[in-house]
Formats: C-alpha cells, sequence, structure tokens
C-alpha cells in the first residue's frame, strides 16, 4: 500500500504547496516566515499561572491579554471567551464507519476552525484508508494509509477510519504531563494550557492514537484566515514549543454548538451529544448501534465510539 | 596502590557515624512521608466552574430540499396536461440525462400520476416535494427511526439548541440514492518533507526589500 | 568553619588555575572540547531559532536522538557508581583507589543528561513549570517529574562527596569515614533508582508496546553495568598512559570479570524479549520487526541493531574468558564494544523501535539531522570537558601535584 513511487510524488506536491503557501503567508505580513523572537518577551506570560490555578479575575486578565496579542499580531479584533463546562453535560463522539468516504472535509474545517499551522502543515484528524478486504479482520492500524490521493473518494474497495482525540476517560497523556500542563475538564473535554506545556513530548509519547501534535517550528496562520471566535484552552492560535490537539472544538461546543467536523461532513457520519443526556444521538447510538472504540484492551476508555450505521 | 592484593582491608571501613545515619534516616522519613502525602491528597483537582446551564431546546427545523433547477424542474412544467403513459420503459428525449437507479421503482411510484407535481404516498394521500421524507420514510421505516433519533442523516447547528435536520432529499438524489463520489481534499504533508532550511531564503529576500 | 571557608576559596581558585594548565596534548584535547562546544553552541542557537524542526524528529518519532542519549547517560551514571560497592563493602583495595573516579563520571554523566533533556523540551524557558512550589509538578503521576527529583538529588549527592573527598585530599586531612560512609551508601539505591526511573518513564507507556513490557528496568540496569563500567575502564587506560598515577591492571581485570556477568544478564534479558516477541508473533511485533528487519523498504536500524548485537556478543566473550580478558589490549577492546553496544542498543535502539511505526501505524524512518548531532556533539563536549577538569584536579592531588599546606 505504501509505493515509494507515489511517496515521492506526494513529497513533491507537498512541497509545492507549501512553497504556495509560503508566498501567500509572506504577503499577508508579520506573521509569516519570521522564526526568531516573533513575539518579544512577554513578562505577564512567562509568569502566568496554570490555567487550573487561576482565579475568575486571573482567567477575565488572561482572556484581554489573548485578545490584544492577536489582534496586534493578525490586524484583527478577536472575541476570547474561557467559556465554563455546562452542568451535567459529558461530550461523546460518534463516527459511523460505513458511511464515512474519507473525504477529508472534516480535515480542512477543523484546521480553518481551530487555527491549525498552514506551513509546517499540522491537522488534528488524520484519516486512514484501509482495503476493505483486511478490515473483515479489524482494523490493524498498520494497514492504514493517511496519504491516498485519488481524484474522487470513497475508492473502489477501501474504507475509511478518520482518527483525531479521543478525549479518553483514564487518559495516558494527561497522567504523564510532568507540569500538570494537559487535564481532563468536568465536561470530559482533555485541553491543553497552551501557556505552561513546555514542549517535553512526553504525552506525545503516552498518546495511543497518535492525537497530539507538536508546533516543530513556528507555526503560520495567513490573517485573512485566522478564527477570531477563540477559546484559550481550545483553538487560540498556539506557539512554537507546544503541543496541541483536539479539544472537540471546545469554543463551539459549551456554547451548545456542534463541532467543526460534525458540521462538515457530507454524508452526516459524525454524531455529537451529551453522554449523560438520555435523549441525545450519541446515547441512542450506543445504545442500539454496534460500537467499538479503538484500542480498547489498553483500557484508556475513550469518548469516541465508531459504529456501524 | 600497585598492590593488587584483592584482600587488603582498609582503615575506613567502619560503617559510618550514628549522626550521619540519623540525619539520612530523619531526610529519607521526612521525604517519603511528603511524597505519600502528596499521593494521598490526589491530582491536583480540576478547576471548580460556576454553575452553567443551557437554555431550553427550540423545535427543530427541518432543512428543505435543494431549490429546483435545470436538472429538477417540476415535472408540470412540461408534462402538464399531457395524456400519463404508466408503463415502465426506457428515458428519453429530456430524460436522457436522468439516471434512475433507485431499486426498480418507476417514476410513478412516487410522483402521482395526475397531480405531477405532488408525490403521491401509498395510501393515496399527496404530498408536497418538501414533505418528500414522508414518502421515502414509508420503505425506510427503519431509517426513519433513525433520523429521528439524529443517527442517520446529518444534523447542524446545536447539540443543544436550534438544530437542522437535513432531510433525505438534502443528501441523497431521489432518483439515484446512493452516495456519489467526491473529489477528496489534498493528502497531509509528509512529517519527512517539513524542513526548516528553505524557510530562511524568503525570509532574507523579504529583509534585502525596503 | 571559618578555616574551611577560606580554604575552600583557596581550593576553588587554584583549581581553576590548574585545569586551565597543562601539557601540549592537553591543551590540544581541551581546544578539541571547546571546538566540539561551540559548534553544539552554534547548532542550538540554530534550534532556539527556529524551532525543534532544525532536528528529524516529527510528530510520528517524537523523541529520537536526544532522548536515546539521555537513556544512555542515566546508565552510565548509574553504572559509574556501582563500583562503589565492591570498592567500599568489600573493601577491595584496587577499586576502591579508583571509585571517585567512577563519582566523578557520574557526575559528568548527569550533566550531560541534565543538558540532553532540557535541550530537547520545546521551551526550555518554562521548565520552572515543573518546579515544586512555583509551578505545579504533576507528582506522583508524572515519571519524567520523578526522574527530575531523582537526578537532582543523585547530582547533589555525587557532587557532595567528591567534592568533599577532594578537597579533604587537597587540604592534607584524612576524610571522615563516619561522615561521609553513609553518604555515599545512599547513592546506591539512588544509583539504582535514578535507572529504574528512567526505564519505568518509558516502561509505563501503555501506548508503546515495545518498551510497556516489566523487563525494561532490569534490562535496562543490566546494559548500564555493562556500559558504565566499560567506559570507565577506557578512561583508565588512557588516564593512566597520560599522567603516572598507579590504576593496577588487577583493577582493570577485576572489572573485565564484572563486565561479564553484567553482559551475560544484559544477553540473557535480551534473548527473553526476542523469544517473546517472535515466538508469540502477536501484532505488536511489528516494532521488533522494525529493531531487526527495519520492514520493507527503506531505511530501518535493522543494521545498528545487528551491529549492537555483535558488539555485545563478542565484548562478552571477550570478558568471560580469563585468557582474554587478563590480557590488557583485548580487553580494552571488549571495552571499545560493550560501550558502542549499548549506546546503539540503549540510544536509538530502544527509542527507535517503540516509536515506529507510531501509534497509528505510520512508518516515519527517522536519523538523526546534522544540527541535532552538532547539538548533542557539543554536551558530549561540555562532560568530556567537565570530566577532564575534575579528574585533573584529583589525580593532581593524588599525585602530591596539587595540595595546600596548612600552616
Amino acid at each position: 500500500m505504501k509505493n515509494p513511487e507515489r511517496d515521492e510524488q506526494l513529497d513533491a506536491k507537498g512541497a509545492s504547496r507549501r512553497k504556495f503557501l509560503r508566498t501567500t503567508a509572506a504577503g499577508v505580513g508579520a506573521a509569516a516566515g519570521v522564526p526568531a523572537a516573533a513575539e518579544a518577551f512577554d513578562f505577564e506570560t512567562f509568569f502566568q499561572k496554570n490555567f487550573r490555578s487561576m482565579s475568575d479575575e486571573e482567567i477575565d486578565e488572561l482572556t484581554d491579554r489573548l485578545a490584544r496579542k492577536y489582534e496586534k499580531k493578525y490586524g484583527k479584533p478577536f472575541d476570547v471567551q474561557a467559556t465554563g463546562p455546562v452542568d451535567n453535560v459529558v461530550f461523546g463522539y460518534g463516527l459511523d464507519i460505513s458511511r464515512c468516504i474519507g473525504c477529508r472535509r472534516c480535515v480542512d474545517a477543523c484546521v480553518q476552525e481551530n487555527n491549525q499551522s498552514r506551513d509546517p502543515e499540522i491537522q488534528w484528524i488524520r484519516v486512514l484508508e484501509f482495503e476493505r478486504e483486511r478490515v473483515v479482520r479489524g482494523f490493524e492500524l498498520e494497514d492504514g494509509n493517511p496519504y491516498y490521493d485519488h481524484e474522487q473518494a470513497p475508492a473502489e474497495g477501501m474504507v475509511y477510519l478518520p482518527i483525531a482525540c479521543q478525549h479518553c476517560e483514564d487518559s495516558p497523556c494527561t497522567n504523564v504531563c510532568p507540569t500538570g500542563a494537559t487535564w481532563e475538564e468536568p465536561d470530559g473535554i482533555v485541553v491543553i494550557d497552551y501557556d505552561w506545556c513546555i514542549g517535553c513530548r512526553y504525552c506525545m509519547a503516552a498518546c495511543p492514537y497518535g492525537a497530539r501534535h507538536f508546533n516543530w517550528a513556528e507555526p503560520n496562520i495567513p490573517a485573512d484566515e485566522v478564527n477570531t471566535n477563540i477559546h484559550p484552552l481550545g483553538n487560540r492560535p498556539r506557539g512554537r514549543g507546544v503541543v496541541e490537539k483536539c479539544s472537540f472544538c471546545i469554543q463551539r461546543v459549551r456554547d451548545g454548538r456542534y463541532p467543526a467536523c460534525h458540521e462538515a461532513c457530507p454524508v452526516g457520519a459524525r454524531k455529537f451529544g451529551n453522554l449523560l443526556d438520555p435523549n441525545s444521538e450519541i446515547s441512542y447510538l450506543l445504545k442500539n448501534k454496534r460500537t467499538f472504540v479503538l484500542k480498547a484492551e489498553l483500557n484508556t476508555r475513550p469518548k469516541f465510539f465508531y459504529f456501524y450505521g | 596502590m600497585a598492590d593488587d592484593d584483592p584482600g587488603e582491608v582498609g582503615d575506613q571501613s567502619q560503617p559510618g557515624g550514628l549522626a550521619t545515619w540519623v540525619v539520612l534516616g530523619l531526610a529519607v522519613v521526612l521525604v517519603l512521608g511528603l511524597l505519600s502525602l502528596r499521593c494521598a491528597l490526589g491530582p491536583d483537582a480540576a478547576r471548580s466552574y460556576p454553575s452553567r446551564t443551557l437554555p431550553p431546546e427550540p423545535l427543530p427545523v427541518l432543512l428543505p430540499p435543494p431549490e429546483m433547477n435545470d436538472e429538477y424542474m417540476p415535472c408540470d412544467d412540461c408534462h402538464e396536461g399531457e395524456p400519463t403513459n404508466p408503463t415502465p420503459r426506457e428515458l428519453e428525449d429530456d430524460h436522457e440525462e436522468t439516471v434512475l437507479a433507485h431499486g426498480d421503482l418507476w417514476c410513478l411510484r412516487c410522483h402521482d400520476t395526475d397531480q405531477r407535481d405532488n408525490l403521491r404516498l401509498s395510501n393515496g394521500t399527496l404530498v408536497d416535494f418538501e414533505d418528500s421524507w414522508k414518502l421515502c420514510t414509508q420503505c425506510h421505516g427503519q431509517r426513519l427511526e433513525e433520523w429521528k433519533a439524529g443517527v442517520h442523516g446529518k444534523r447542524t447547528g446545536h447539540w443543544w439548541g436550534a438544530k437542522e435536520y437535513w432531510t433525505c432529499v438534502a443528501c441523497h438524489d431521489p432518483h439515484s440514492p446512493v452516495f456519489k463520489p467526491i473529489e477528496p481534499k489534498p493528502p497531509p504533508v509528509r512529517p519527512s518533507s517539513i524542513t526548516w532550511k528553505p524557510r530562511i531564503e524568503p525570509e532574507e529576500t523579504d529583509r534585502e526589500e525596503p | 568553619m571559618k578555616v574551611y571557608l577560606a580554604e575552600f576559596w583557596h581550593f576553588s581558585k587554584e583549581s581553576l588555575a590548574l585545569v586551565t594548565r597543562g601539557s601540549h596534548g592537553y591543551m590540544a584535547w581541551l581546544a578539541l572540547l571547546v571546538m566540539m562546544i561551540l559548534g553544539g553552541a552554534w547548532a542550538y542557537s540554530n534550534q532556539l531559532s527556529f524551532g525543534l524542526v532544525t532536528s528529524n524528529m516529527r510528530d510520528p518519532v517524537s523523541w529520537g536522538f536526544y532522548i536515546g542519549n539521555f537513556a544512555f547517560l542515566v546508565g552510565v551514571a548509574a553504572a559509574a557508581v556501582i563500583l562503589i560497592i565492591p570498592a567500599y563493602i568489600y573493601n577491595w583495595g584496587p577499586i576502591r583507589e579508583v571509585a571517585l573516579l567512577g563519582e566523578l563520571l557520574a557526575i559528568s554523566a548527569i550533566i550531560m543528561c541534565m543538558l540532553f533533556v532540557t535541550i530537547d523540551i520545546g521551551r526550555p524557558e518554562m521548565v520552572w513549570h515543573m518546579m515544586p512550589g512555583v509551578g505545579t509538578p504533576n507528582f506522583p503521576y508524572s515519571l519524567l517529574v520523578w526522574d527530575v527529583f531523582v537526578l537532582s538529588a543523585y547530582f547533589v549527592l555525587n557532587f557532595f562527596v567528591a567534592t568533599y573527598l577532594v578537597f579533604m585530599s587537597y587540604t592534607g586531612r584524612k576524610y571522615n569515614p563516619a561522615f561521609i560512609m553513609p553518604i555515599i551508601f545512599l547513592s546506591i539505591p539512588l544509583a539504582i533508582s535514578i535507572h529504574t526511573v528512567t526505564a519505568f518513564l518509558f516502561m509505563g507507556l501503555k501506548a508503546r508496546p515495545f518498551w510497556n513490557e516489566a523487563i525494561l528496568a532490569p534490562r535496562f540496569l543490566a546494559s548500564a553495568f555493562c556500559s558504565g563500567p566499560a567506559l570507565l575502564v577506557l578512561i583508565f587506560q588512557v588516564l593512566r598512559k597520560v599522567r603516572p598515577i598507579q590504576i593496577s591492571d588487577a583493577a582493570l581485570r577485576k572489572i573485565g570479570e564484572l563486565l561479564a556477568y553484567a553482559m551475560a544478564i544484559n544477553l540473557f534479558l535480551l534473548g527473553c524479549e526476542v523469544f517473546k516477541e517472535f515466538y508469540s508473533h502477536s501484532h505488536h511485533i511489528i516494532h521488533a520487526q522494525f529493531q531487526w528487519f527495519s520492514l520493507e523498504g527503506g531505511y530501518g536500524i535493522a543494521g545498528y541493531s545487528l551491529f549492537a548485537l555483535t558488539c555485545n556478543v563478542t565484548a562478552f566473550v571477550i570478558f568471560i574468558v580469563p585468557a582474554f580478558r587478563n590480557r590488557i589490549p583485548v580487553l580494552l577492546c571488549g571495552c571499545v564494544l560493550a560501550v558502542a553496544g549499548v549506546y546503539v542498543e540503549k540510544g536509538l535502539g530502544l527509542l527507535l523501535p517503540g516509536l515506529t511505526p507510531d501509534v497509528i501505524g505510520e512508518v516515519y524512518r527517522y536519523t538523526p539531522s546534522l544540527n541535532e548531532l552538532m547539538v548533542g556533539a557539543g554536551i558530549w563536549g561540555v562532560g568530556l570537558l567537565s570530566f577532564t577538569f575534575m579528574a585533573k584536579i584529583s589525580i593532581a592531588i593524588t599525585l602530591g601535584e596539587f595540595g595546600y599546606r596548612r600552616t
């Protein structure tokens, strides 16, 4: 499946695409291409507390500071809301394996919504392609290919498995973090404090789902594409040297909205809702459908369920 | 030291003074005590948030089917007043392009014979195109249940709050309901093609420009 | 007390003067190390300006050369001190005289460990986030916090013991065994614990089946007891060539014997692991296949793994056969092989199969980038330089060239 010739073509394609992105980014201005000391040393950010130890006032100061910082960087106003969790809500996600066509619309929507770096490219969702014949024995992730490049999806005889953060109830990544910069919120969302992370990448070694991504270089988002509705624990633009991941679109779901990938899915394969509400879509599918979680044997208890619709 | 007699016994061999042992012992006990205390207290609890609820949900909205267009126009635009031939046959003339691939259904199984701009349920009730889901779900009852529960089909808007339910024809072409493949978005960049060297060049040229 | 302080001040000043003087060979060695350090500093400045993208680590292989060196050096640090057991507990003379050098090696190794961890993190200026008091260390859950704690404790302890011993002999006093012996004894369990905790750091990750095995900690210790003493033998050989200190052949042979046991256990544990992987043939075998056969199509580490295995087996034969072991040149070859073998086996040989293929099956074939190698070389430069300085001072005192005459 991993064809070296195609790999080369893909690499070349990736390179030219990045070149293009770089040129556009350079036109956008200050945010582009400047690696070192792109942001001046910020005393307040440096001595900022762990988000979990902050008082309400300190969180207000944080949101103000982030709004000022990003407005300066991207030249447009930002709406920063540190919305808290909703009572009696624990989020769960369902994904219909029999529907997914591997079109990567969710990846695209996620990148846009969550201000992922365009160059170097970071994508929180990875869509793996499997040969249907092999999947009858279960998904062996080693057989998956995220680099498929077809004219049309789904390709004949292929099935697709999108993977992002599984928001485990017993999350290995939060256990290993040396600074307590990542934790599970009361509504079940595993979040990262992007000002507190030191970038040791222990969580990346611990995550069984490859959900965590590191900012190897200064991330770049063209100013005209940046999403200005941000949450400090979610889609705020990140800095170099920190780990980032899916937050179930915390900035949307805590206001009752669906995550961006859910909205983008053209086949309705994605389901989202409150696990504690017996009438929610997610509760219905857990009761009535054949579901499975990835790597159940690891006892991470993901809140991301795959099912056959 | 040239002597390599392994049996040599040094004179500093006493196991150490009581005082140092006591101090070290106390230090070890203190450290272990603090550790177990920290373990007993558990990890930092998540931040305590003020209680928060969301407003009650409004009723869901059904997403209307796609607008009529050149491909799908009201039947009566052409067929008004024409006599009806109910026999299934090859589609021809303007319908050559129309793909009918919905089981072995023929037009008039769903479209009303006389009121062509209506659909006809099996009990004879006429429904608008807008309410086509009522017709679809006559056969696809299981899907109706799942659609109502939100497991089949697509919803947009809010998981709690204003919801749009996409109806059958919002996603499926009723004449050929199987999903058509679409062009996928580009594949991710391979980790091996993420480099840092080339990024210096445009930056330097940028600097030279006034 | 005041006398001690004055003397210590004098000691520090004189030591500084001492280490900057020396033969041409010594100066050339220093020049080489300084060049390595400067190269490393330049490479690290690249890393600071551009980020860790200057390394070849990427999301699928998020730890690489740096952490590999860290794992190896923790072993060296732990094992160097293990020589204390025969030296002090069994009062075996020849080794006791060289045990101090073992402590010095341990100190240098820990310095390198700490540097390797520091340069590996994305935002080194934020490390205070894991310090108790000012930060929020995720204790006791994060093994990384444990590791930082035990490494710091181990460093402080060894640094104190070595400074105390050297300073006492500098001032011509006899060290007070009642004071120092308990501390030396305490460093033995700490030596075991730094390496155990480092093994736990990898072992605890259920996402990585290649590491998530109980055998990892014993294997870490066994391989550490190969690499550490072997490195010491090599260092002793160099030192006794360049300085007129007397380190007996008997001491080297004794260490060689110790190495035979350690290597036997190391190879046995490796055999257990290989058997378990290939006989049970679960789908986790893919990591072992990557380790020994590189998987299909492309660069892999099979060559390195086989190289390490060959080195270790040859070294074992040399150590176990008295006729080989007792010939010093052959013993030295064995030590070189053991160090090389363990360096590869425990560095990238441990890291890469654990991370490749990654948790969702992607095979990213990592090799360290030039920049990464230069930073690593710079850190080795710092470690070797600190060891050179400390060894020079302690040897000069032993030889009676350097001392303080109390009036």
